[in-house]
Formats: C-alpha cells, structure tokens, sequence
C-alpha cells in the first residue's frame, strides 16, 4: 500500500517540477501578483473578500481621486469606471511613458445580494476600498439549539 | 503548491519579511525640462513610511513595499502584497543634495533637478 502512495507522490513531484519551470518562464504565472491587467489596459486589479457580515472589494486605481471614479451596484451587479487624465507638466519633454491616461470600466456579478444603502467607498493611498454589507436574507445566521 | 501558499509559509519564519516579497516594476513616467528631470511612479497601496530612494553611484533605485492588511475569506485577489522595485542610472549633473519626494494618491514623484553648471546657457554674440 505505502509503496503506491509513494507512486502518486511521485506524479505530484513532477507537476510541481513542471509549475516552477513554468514560474522561471513566465514570472506571472500563478503568482501573488494575479494577473497582467492593470489600469491602463482597462482593467484594474481587483479583490474581492467576504468577512461574512460583508464584502470587501479593493481596486488598484492609483491617481485617481473621488470625482474621477463612479461605482454603480444594481442588485448584485457591480460596475467600477473612471478616468486619468495625462499628468504631465507644462513644458516637460517626455523622456519615458507608461503611465497614459486612461479611461476603464469593470464590472463584475458579486456572488451574494448587497445592501445598496449601507455601502460605503473610500480611497486610500490610489487604492479603492468598497463596503458592501450582505442583504439580510443572506447573511449568515446562527440557529440556537433549544 | 502555489507560490503564494509558499510565500505564506516563508514569511511566518522570516525575520526580514520584505525580502520574501514578490517583486514588481511599476509603470514610470520620466519628463525633463531644462531644470529638472520628473519621474512619476505608480505605487497603488504603499505608504510613506515603506519607500525608499536611494541615489549612489549614480544610480537611483526605488524601493516600496505595500503591506495591506486583509480579513474574511478570499473569493478572488488579483493584487498582493508586494515590493515595487526599479532602479535607473541618472546622469551625473543630476543635484543629488537637492532631490524631493513625496506621495500621493499612491503615486510617487521625484524631483531631481539639474546642478547650475549643467544648465543650458545662451551666450550672447557680440557684435565686433
């Protein structure tokens, strides 16, 4: 018996040799990081987190103050857009451009109804933080014992 | 099996946890005038205190490390933490003395201004 336990550690030995070839390949494969989307192309990064009593979700949108950004929620349909214009100076040569100005819009289906009334939005530090408490028909409950 | 359960797995025995950090460049802007050279970088997520810029040997090199706290379950996380890193070689008549900073919006921006001697300057053509 152990000696076929060893057998599938052999084969998950491999897929594990063959994911950090593919990290050394390609450094955002599976990483922290996420993925390739950023601002400028339209898409900030995005996290969503479920503390039970709400949902937090986080956008990378550095640059932008609270008249540059909108968030709309309909039922559980989010949609986060915004704009950045260019910032560079008056009479300044451009030695290097990566940063453009840029227009976005996301949007995503949250996976739980939120009370639209209760959501609070902050920005800090170019990162946007949304707050957005659970509808009561789905948040959890606990059910004493009799 | 990830890099991430990795990561988490390092870092609670790492005295120094930055350097467990994955590293990223952030999205530069260099603009020069005849004064200054400005370089604008996207930094979403760090601040002040966790930057760092150091000027040597003429190279500038940057350094930020975003340290964000979470809670609750994760349904998705595009963004970690992470350490921004860059470093470029600026020209010799950049004023390292005379060299400002700050933050704001998650977006940092140098001042690096050019020493007097390296200035342009017109000179004037007399007439004989």
């Amino acid at each position: 018996m152990y000696l076929r336990i060893k057998d599938f550690d052999k084969l998950f030995g491999t897929m594990n040799l063959l994911q950090n070839r593919l990290n050394r390949f390609s450094s955002d494969f599976d990483s922290p990081y996420g993925s390739d989307w950023t601002m400028e192309q339209g898409m900030p990064r995005t996290n969503l987190y479920d503390t039970g009593e709400q949902l937090e979700i986080r956008a990378e949108v550095p640059g932008l103050d609270k008249n540059r950004l909108t968030v709309n929620i309909q039922g559980n349909y989010l949609e986060i857009s915004g704009s950045r214009d260019s910032d560079v100076p008056e009479g300044y040569k451009i030695q290097n451009a990566e940063r453009e100005s840029v227009s976005f819009s996301r949007s995503m289906t949250l996976p739980v109804d939120v009370d639209t009334a209760k959501a609070s939005a902050v920005i800090k530090d170019g990162i946007l933080y949304l707050k957005l408490p659970k509808a009561e028909a789905v948040k959890p409950k606990r059910i004493t014992i009799a | 099996m990830n890099e991430k359960t990795e990561l988490t797995k390092a870092e609670n025995k790492a005295v120094e946890k930055t350097a467990d950090l994955y590293k990223v460049a952030p999205a530069v802007d260099i603009f020069e005038n005849s004064n200054e050279i400005l370089l604008y970088a996207d930094m979403p997520g760090v601040v002040k205190e966790d930057i760092s810029v150091n000027i040597d040997n003429g190279t500038l090199s940057l350094s930020g490390v975003r340290k964000l706290k979470t809670k609750g379950t994760v349904n998705w996380e595009e963004f970690g933490n992470v350490q921004f890193v860059r470093s470029f070689s600026v020209p010799p008549t950049i004023d390292a003395n005379k060299v400002e900073a700050d933050l704001k919006e998650g977006i940092l921006r140098l001042h690096l201004p050019k020493s007097e001697n390296a200035k342009p300057k017109r000179i004037e053509i007399k007439s004989a």
